[in-house]
């Protein structure tokens, strides 16, 4: 096996507030983690960390073996290997949806448009919505646009998917269709971070389960030991409420 | 009455290059108001405190004023426009500045959920702005770029004082010869009206077709 992120001692503040107070995580290649916790406990945050998109002023976040923050890294390449998927969907709502794929794949990879177009018909094949690429986003269900964003990071061949509460937007009825896409994915061998309270997905997907709570990682288990015998008292506490 | 109608082919050609210089100015106030615009959201101070001054500077000073700097200013530190060429600088200098506060509002519209998908997929900042956040920005405030566009029309009026043949100034020409203040300026105004008029539908209509069904 072989590691692809690696965290150590990890400290972000915003302003006086810190909210991430020394996180360490190893991720291997093809592992699903994933993440939960309380409201405000920091895990937006540090997925937010881990492709950069928030700075940090304390530790070190390794992709693969390259130091991330050092100066001489190009960090939009390797946000590039890290797809990411938003609670809030984030499609460009002035493309559609098919542009909104291949986009990134020809500005920034400047990859052949022929090539490029197919690659995004399969995609859009995969998750049944061949006959939505011509639509604008705000034509399409939540859970759609969703899918769709998926789609849109899988373009990128990342190497890694962050997850930040991808259904947590949905009617409930949505849901399922979403999870079953990443399901999918984990099942192919994506390595993944999944934030979320979708406990049925971590069951059945999940190699390993971690919860963050007051900026820390309380608890650091596989999923059965995690819901069979957690071991911190806020793990508890915290699956008593959400389960 | 008839003196309006016989006035008309000159009013028509005083116009013609009220709409040169507007059109121009339009098009180079949208250029700076563009980049002042990005560089006033800037977090690099350098950028941003030179915008910043720019942008309150013109906007807190008479435009008659900032046309007298121009063209009767600039020639003693030896930069001297001929007068059209002075017109439309002072013109998109001072339409810049206006642009540019609505470009930063166009700009601070678009959800910075945008902005990380776009950096999440590997853009630079700049590939962010150009492909994501300006054609989002531009849509929401085009009908503030209309107005803008609207008094920029009337405003050009002012550059008859330097001697344009614009439409104000041949409403004056033909005044001091036929002196018939009333009928020729009310045509002045007529021609003005007609052109802000259409331009209005213009803007209307572009927005129509820009929104996304
Ligand atoms: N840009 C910001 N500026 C200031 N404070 C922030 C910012 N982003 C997050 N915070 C604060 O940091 C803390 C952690 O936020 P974070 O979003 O990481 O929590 P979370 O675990 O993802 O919570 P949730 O389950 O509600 O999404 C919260 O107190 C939040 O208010
Ligand atoms: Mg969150």
């Amino acid at each position: 096996m072989s590691t692809i992120i690696s965290i150590r001692n990890l400290h972000k503040r915003f302003g006086h507030l810190e909210v991430l107070k020394g996180i360490d995580l190893e991720l291997q290649k093809g592992e699903v983690m994933v993440v939960i916790g309380p409201s405000g406990g920091g895990k937006s945050t540090m997925l937010r960390c881990i492709n950069h998109l928030e700075k940090y002023e304390k530790g070190e976040i390794y992709f693969k073996d390259v130091l991330l923050h050092e100066k001489r890294v190009n960090m939009n390449e390797y946000r590039m290997k890290m797809g990411m998927v938003f609670q809030q969907f984030n499609l460009f709502p002035h493309r559609t949806v098919i542009d909104n794929l291949m986009l990134s794949p020809l500005k920034v990879k400047k990859m052949d448009p022929a090539e490029v177009k197919e690659k995004a018909l399969n995609l859009l094949k995969r998750i049944g919505l061949s006959e939505k690429a011509s639509a604008y986003p705000i034509n399409l269900s939540g859970g759609q646009q969703q899918r769709v964003a998926i789609s849109r990071a899988l373009m990128m061949d990342p190497e890694l998917m962050l997850f930040d509460e991808p259904t947590s937007a949905l009617d409930p009825e949505l849901v399922g269709e979403v999870l079953e896409v990443m399901k999918q994915l984990a099942r192919e061998g994506m390595t993944m971070i999944v934030v979320t309270h979708e406990m049925g997905f971590a069951r059945e997907v999940g190699h390993r389960m971690i919860l963050i709570d007051d900026g820390l990682i309380v608890e650091e288990a596989t999923p059965t030991d995690f819901f069979q015998n957690p071991k911190s008292e806020r793990t508890k506490e915290f699956l008593r409420k959400v389960l | 009455m008839s003196d309006i109608i016989l006035s008309m082919p000159f009013l028509l050609q005083g116009a013609v290059i009220t709409l040169q210089v507007t059109v121009l100015s339009a098009v180079f106030g949208t250029i700076i108001g563009t980049i002042f615009g990005m560089g006033r959201l800037s977090k690099a101070p350098f950028l941003r405190i030179p915008s910043s001054i720019y942008i309150e500077f013109v906007r807190g000073t008479p435009l008659l004023v900032q046309i007298y700097i121009i063209y009767f200013g600039l020639p003693s530190i030896g930069i001297d426009f001929p007068p059209f060429t002075a017109a439309v600088v002072a013109l998109s200098i001072n339409a810049g500045a206006y642009t540019a506060e609505i470009v930063r509002a166009g700009i601070q519209s678009i959800s910075r959920g945008q902005t990380e998908a776009a950096r999440s997929l590997g853009m630079t900042v700049w590939q962010t702005m150009r492909y994501i956040i300006l054609p989002q920005a531009f849509r929401n405030i085009l009908p503030a770029l209309g107005n803008e566009f609207i008094a920029l029309t009337k405003e050009s009026s002012l550059v008859s004082v330097i001697g344009i043949a614009e439409l104000t100034r041949q409403g004056q020409y033909i005044i001091s010869r036929t002196f018939k203040s009333f009928e020729i300026y009310g045509g002045v105004a007529i021609v003005y009206f007609a052109i802000t008029f259409t331009l209005a539908q213009l803007v209307n209509w572009v927005e129509k077709k820009v929104t996304i069904k």
